[in-house]
């Protein structure tokens, strides 16, 4: 009997015909249209005793939903190619059509482990375009709140990466500690994750008893807390091997890669937007710009712990030197700043956020240009992993610390 | 503002730019033309005097009558970000050289202006679409790509979403690129 097949039916996985291969999807490598820039033909030519395998984009490992294409030779890394925008939700385009107090909330979830970073950056660029003053307390509120979310991303830091090479008891204490800072925050802000808390002129709401009696009692216990944390890694060995001499990139490579943030500052360049371009109150303040000179993943942990210590530094002053006053400045709810340029850049726990608005003279921004570390941050994967092992390279792509949903924006 | 740095631009640029210097807050901005990038961002980042090593953004603009790509650098010698517009490229075919040869990190920021504008940059080794899919045609950021809920701004023509509508006469991008890196 034939069986003539229907023009609208599917093949079913019970249907014979189907082979084990189709029904699972198996992994092709090489994409199914002709290369389309020299470097796409090269890396999809495989030359002897070379084979690809896929990581992600569904991989606990990348953070997120990344796909990295590796070219390996036994257990060497030949080559690699990340594949990005699975997480695209065109957030430029969608801010160019929300009006200026609109468009903040939409860089909130980009960046969903410290947004209040990310919300900073948009905010800073909308005041110079609309030269306003903001209130001296509001600008003290905005550096307690952003160091201590920049405190909470590099404790989540911590127990990322060493979740990437198989240990799980950091993250665990981890979330002990981001958890106090978390609640910390959403007795101010209102939510636990994407604060949306910074305004054009201010913050939204004066610091109230919850945060304060919250803080007192992590600050009163943070340092302590944080040096027992921190030793069940600093003084293991495995780690501490694990991490030395692995992923290491010079200061002209970092520079050369666009590298910024504490990636950048491990490698021995002393860059941090808060002191060559200062904003807000850092000038005030008194803390020390942290930098290491070996450049591999172990020097990217440790400068990311000492930066810990930095914000804290940074808290108690701000605590001590909280002036009264306003939070927000006057402003019309309806912004129409005159046609202009204006960038921002905020140095974040990632490195530089930044934005670079466009303003027409209309209640919305003509463009808005979102730069975002994580995404510049991890090119350099793809610089320092030929000649690695494959189990590095998750040890590699965990010390650069991205947030897929800012790569991808 | 940087005072200083206004005299040293305006004495090392003088013939290439295109447009007087501006400051504001802390942000020095030039204009020049695309043909000059190269050569002016190398002077940026080479020369004694301005050391601007640092490329703090780079992205695309459509100011609905023609395309810039727009630089921001950073250094540790004078506390304002420059701004480079390299301004009038044609948007029906906007070409301006890669800076890749500065800052091999300016690549992925460069495929991204590619994929949302799509400019053209020369000397890109590996200029391909980053966030949309690779048979996407249209380039999303451009002014004249409305969102769907976005109709009533569109002039007359309703919704025009996902419809390719601005790759040069005759040419599917992908042979635009391959052009262009074949050169």
């Amino acid at each position: 009997m034939t069986t003539a097949q229907h023009p609208g039916s599917h093949a079913s996985a019970d249907d014979p015909r189907v082979t084990l291969d189709e029904q699972i999807g198996v992994f092709e490598p090489i994409p199914p249209y002709p290369p389309r820039t020299e470097r796409e033909a090269e890396f999809y030519t495989l030359g002897d005793g070379e084979m690809f395998i896929n990581i992600g984009p569904q991989h606990p490992s990348t953070h997120g939903v990344l796909r990295v294409v590796l070219k390996i030779r036994g257990e060497q890394v030949v080559d690699l190619d990340p594949v990005l925008g699975y997480l695209h939700r065109g957030v430029e385009k969608l801010c160019e059509n929300a009006d200026y107090h609109q468009a903040i909330c939409y860089t909130d979830p980009l960046e969903y482990v410290s947004s209040l970073f990310m919300e900073w950056a948009p905010v800073i660029a909308f005041e110079k375009l609309l030269d306003v003053q903001v209130p001296r307390r509001a600008e003290y509120i905005r550096v307690l709140t952003g160091e201590l979310n920049r405190v909470m991303s590099h404790i989540m830091f911590v127990g990322w990466m060493a979740l990437d090479l198989g240990g799980l008891t950091p993250i665990l204490w981890g979330f002990i500690e981001r958890d106090e800072i978390v609640e910390m925050l959403a007795g101010v802000t209102g939510q636990r994750m994407l604060f949306n808390y910074y305004r054009i002129g201010g913050v939204n709401g004066d610091l109230n008893h919850d945060f304060m009696s919250r803080l007192g009692r992590w600050m009163s216990h943070a340092t302590s807390q944080l040096e027992a944390e921190l030793a069940l890694l600093n003084e293991n060995e495995i780690f501490v091997r694990r991490m030395r001499g692995l992923g290491v990139v010079d200061s002209e490579t970092a520079l050369r890669m666009c590298l910024s943030g504490p990636n950048l500052r491990a490698t021995g360049v002393p860059f941090d937007v808060r002191r060559p371009d200062p904003y807000s109150v850092y000038p005030e303040l008194d803390f020390d710009v942290v930098t290491r000179a070996e450049g591999d993943c172990l020097a990217r942990y440790l400068l990311r712990m000492d930066e810990i210590r930095q914000s804290i530094r940074i808290i108690d002053q701000c605590l001590h030197e909280m002036p009264d006053g306003p939070v927000i400045a006057k402003l019309p709810r309806l912004l129409r700043p005159r046609p202009g340029r204006a960038y921002a850049a905020v140095e974040g726990p990632r490195g530089q956020y930044a934005t670079y608005a466009i303003s027409d003279g209309t209640d919305q921004p003509f463009r808005m240009r979102i730069h975002d570390p994580s995404f510049v941050n991890l090119q350099t994967v793809g610089l320092v992993m030929p000649g690695n092992l494959v189990a590095d390279t998750m040890a590699v792509m965990a010390s650069l610390d991205p947030i897929m949903g800012g790569v991808d924006k | 503002m940087d005072r200083a740095l206004r005299r040293r631009l305006d004495g090392r640029f003088s013939d290439v730019l295109t447009g007087p210097i501006r400051q504001r807050h802390d942000e020095t901005e030039i204009r020049i033309g695309p043909a000059d990038v190269a050569q002016v961002m190398r002077a940026l980042h080479d020369e004694p005097e301005f050391r601007f090593k640092f490329l703090a953004d780079l992205c695309g603009v459509d100011t609905g009558r023609v395309m810039q790509v727009v630089y921001h650098v950073g250094s540790d010698t004078s506390p304002d970000w420059i701004r480079v517009i390299a301004d009038g490229l044609p948007r029906d075919d906007p070409r301006v050289p890669s800076v890749t040869f500065l800052w091999k990190g300016a690549e992925w920021q460069e495929r991204e202006a590619y994929d949302m504008f799509g400019i053209i940059f020369e000397g890109n080794r590996d200029l391909r679409r980053i966030y949309m899919p690779p048979d996407y045609t249209s380039f999303p950021l451009r002014k004249d790509f409305f969102l769907a809920d976005d109709a009533s701004r569109s002039p007359a023509m309703g919704v025009r979403h996902l419809e390719q509508v601005h790759a040069p006469r005759n040419a599917a991008p992908d042979d635009v690129v391959r052009q262009a890196t074949s050169s």
